[in-house]
C-alpha cells in the first residue's frame, strides 16, 4: 500500500511540471496549446539519447528544457507571425515533433536500465533512501511553483497575464503581443519537456508515444485543482494545479486498482476531463434540486 | 502637436465593398487643444481615430506626432505617445486581474517590460492618492479584480490609467457612450479635468452634438471620409446645436444621419 502512495505522489508531481506548463499557457495566456504532446515526447527522447551516449544526465535534463522551449518557439511563430489558429499551431507542431522524436532516439524506444540518471545520482547523496525519487521530484515542482509565481509578478508577467485576458488593452499599452506569446508558449513547453525527461528518466526508458494524450492529462488536472481549490489569485491556482495532477494521478492509481487495464486509461482521462467541463451544469442543476449544497462560483 | 497629412483609407480595396474610408484628411492640432469629433454615420470619425492609435497603415498620408513619423509604426509602438480610452468600457482593462496591477502596467505604458516585481510600495501610494481625486471609493479597493467594477468605475479607471503616464495625445472613442447620462457627466467632468490638468492634446469622438460644443476648444465635422467643418474660438463660442446642424447641410448638401446622434 505504501509502495502504492508514493508511486502516485511521485508520479503526481513528476506529472505536475507538466501541468504547470499547461496552466501558463491555457489559462494565463487562455492559449490551447496541443504542442505539448510533442513537446514532452522531445523532452524524454533528448535525455535519453544523451544519457546513452554518455552525456552527464544533468546536463541531458537541461538539454531537454532547452528542446522543449524551441517547440513552444516554433509554435508561437506559426501562430503570431503567420496568423495560423493556435490549435493548428499546436497540432502542426505536435505532428512534426512526431518525426522529430523519432529522428533523436534513432529508434521507437530507449531503455534505460540500469544507466546513470539524476535520480541515481540524487540517490547517492547521504541520507537518501527509498524516498529519494520524491524528494528530488518535489524540489523540482517547488523551485517550477516559485519561478512561475515570481514571474508572473513580474512587469513582464503582468503583459503576459494581459495577454491572455485582454489583447486589446495590453497593445494599447505597448505591449508587443506576439512577442508575449512566442516567449510565454516557450516557457510553457519548456517546463512540459522538464516533466519529459523526469519521467523518463524515473521509468527508465523513453518511448515515441508516451506524450499522446498529455495535453488532456494537463488540462483535466488543472481542472481538479481549480474546482477543488479555487483560482481567485495567481498564488492559489499554482497550488492548486500541483494539487490537481496529484489527485489525478490518485484517481489513476484508483482506477487501476479497480482492475481496469492500463490501456483503457486514455479513456478514463477522457471521461475525467468530460465530467470536469461539464460540471458547472451538473453543480447548477444539482444546486436546484437541492443535491448540492454550496456552488463555487468561477469567474468566466 | 499632430500633424496628419493627406489621411486616406480604403477598405476591402478591389471588392465589391470598396469604401473610402478616409479621403485625403488633413488634421492640425496644436499642444493643448481638445478637439471634439462629430458627424454622421460612416463618417470616418472611428476610423481616423483607429488610423492615429495605429490599428491600420494608411493607404496614403503621412502623420506626425510630437516631431516622430508615426506613419509606419505599429499599434503596440505608438503606445509610448498615445492613449486611448475605448467606447466599452470592458476593453479598457484587464478584468480577471487587479486594480493595482493594472495600474502598474499603465504606468509603464509603452515602456519595456522588465523581469522585475511590478507593483512596489511607491506605486502603491501613488495609485491610492490618484484613485483618491477619482471620488469612487477605488483608493481602498487596490487588490480587488477589475471585474467587480461597474462600467463607469471602469470607464473612470480607464481615463486615469491613460493620464498616469503622460501622453502626447489621448484618444477619446465615444467613451461616455455606454454609459448611463448620470455617470456619463461624471466621466465627462473627469476627462475635461484631466486633459487641463496636463494640458494634454485630446481627440474626442461623439455623437452628443452637446457635448462636442460643451467640452473642448475645436470641434470638427465629418462627412464621407472628409473633414467638412472646423469650427473654433469665437466662431465656435456663439455656436448653437441648431446653427451646427445647418451648417452641417449646407457644407454636406445632406440632412445629418446618425441614428445615435443626440441633440441635447
Amino acid at each position: 500500500m505504501e509502495q502504492i502512495i508514493i508511486g502516485t505522489l511521485e508520479q503526481g508531481f513528476m506529472y505536475a511540471i507538466m501541468v504547470l506548463g499547461v496552466y501558463l499557457t491555457f489559462r494565463v495566456l487562455d492559449y490551447a496549446d496541443l504542442t505539448v504532446d510533442g513537446s514532452f515526447t522531445l523532452g524524454a527522447a533528448i535525455t535519453a539519447t544523451l544519457i546513452t551516449s554518455g552525456v552527464n544526465p544533468w546536463i541531458a535534463t537541461g538539454m531537454a528544457v532547452v528542446g522543449g522551449s524551441l517547440a513552444g518557439v516554433f509554435t508561437g511563430i506559426l501562430h503570431a507571425k503567420f496568423k495560423i489558429t493556435p490549435l493548428l499551431s499546436g497540432i502542426l507542431t505536435m505532428t512534426a515533433l512526431y518525426s522529430i522524436n523519432l529522428r533523436v532516439m534513432g529508434k521507437a524506444n530507449i531503455s534505460l536500465l540500469r544507466a546513470r540518471t539524476i535520480f541515481t545520482d540524487f540517490a547517492n547523496l547521504p541520507f537518501m533512501d527509498k524516498y529519494s525519487v520524491l524528494i528530488l521530484t518535489v524540489i523540482a515542482v517547488i523551485v517550477c511553483c516559485i519561478f512561475l509565481y515570481l514571474f508572473l509578478r513580474t512587469e513582464f508577467g503582468l503583459a503576459v497575464r494581459a495577454t491572455g485576458d485582454n489583447e486589446e488593452m495590453i497593445v494599447s499599452q505597448g505591449v508587443n503581443t506576439q512577442l508575449v506569446k512566442i516567449i510565454g508558449l516557450s516557457l510553457s513547453n519548456g517546463m512540459v519537456a522538464f516533466a519529459g525527461s523526469f519521467v523518463a528518466q524515473n521509468q527508465q526508458f523513453a518511448d515515441v508515444g508516451m506524450g499522446i494524450g498529455m495535453i488532456i492529462v494537463g488540462l483535466a488536472s488543472v481542472i481538479i485543482g481549480e474546482a477543488l481549490i479555487g483560482n481567485s489569485s495567481v498564488g492559489r491556482t499554482i497550488i492548486a494545479v500541483v494539487f490537481g495532477a496529484v489527485v489525478y494521478r490518485a484517481v489513476i492509481a484508483l482506477v487501476l486498482q479497480l482492475g481496469l487495464p492500463p490501456t483503457d486509461l486514455k479513456l478514463v482521462t477522457a471521461f475525467i476531463v468530460i465530467i470536469a467541463l461539464i460540471s458547472p451544469d451538473l453543480k447548477q442543476n444539482l444546486g436546484r434540486s437541492g443535491i448540492w449544497i454550496k456552488s463555487r462560483g468561477k469567474e468566466g | 502637436m499632430l500633424k496628419g497629412h493627406a489621411i486616406t483609407k480604403v477598405f476591402n480595396r478591389g471588392t465589391i465593398n470598396q469604401k473610402l474610408a478616409l479621403d485625403g484628411v488633413d488634421i492640425h492640432l496644436k499642444q493643448g487643444e481638445f478637439v471634439t469629433v462629430i458627424g454622421s454615420n460612416g463618417a470616418g470619425k472611428t476610423t481616423l481615430l483607429n488610423s492615429l492609435a495605429g490599428n491600420f497603415f494608411l493607404d496614403n498620408g503621412k502623420l506626425i506626432l510630437a516631431g516622430n513619423d508615426i506613419t509606419k509604426l505599429p499599434r503596440h509602438k505608438r503606445a509610448n505617445l498615445i492613449s486611448r480610452v475605448f467606447q466599452d468600457p470592458m476593453l479598457g482593462t484587464a478584468a480577471a486581474m487587479t486594480i493595482e496591477e493594472n495600474m502598474v502596467i499603465a504606468l509603464r505604458r509603452g515602456l519595456t517590460r522588465r523581469l522585475r516585481k511590478a507593483i512596489t510600495t511607491k506605486d502603491r501610494n501613488l495609485f491610492r492618492e490618484e484613485l483618491c481625486k477619482l471620488g469612487l471609493g477605488l483608493e481602498n479597493r487596490l487588490t480587488n479584480k477589475v471585474s467587480l467594477l461597474s462600467g463607469g468605475q471602469r470607464q473612470a479607471l480607464t481615463l486615469l490609467m491613460a493620464t498616469l503616464r503622460e501622453p502626447k495625445l489621448l484618444l477619446l472613442d465615444e467613451h461616455t457612450a455606454a454609459l448611463d447620462p448620470k455617470t456619463a457627466e461624471k466621466v465627462l467632468d473627469l476627462t475635461v479635468r484631466v486633459q487641463d490638468e496636463y494640458k494634454l492634446t485630446t481627440f474626442m469622438v461623439t455623437h452628443n452634438l452637446t457635448h462636442a460644443l460643451e467640452y473642448g476648444n475645436r470641434t470638427i465635422m465629418m462627412h464621407e471620409g472628409r473633414i467638412i467643418l472646423d469650427i473654433k474660438e469665437e466662431e465656435r463660442r456663439d455656436m448653437t446645436v441648431a446653427r451646427l446642424l445647418k451648417m452641417f447641410e449646407k457644407a454636406s448638401g445632406t440632412l445629418m444621419n446618425n441614428d445615435r446622434m443626440m441633440l441635447v
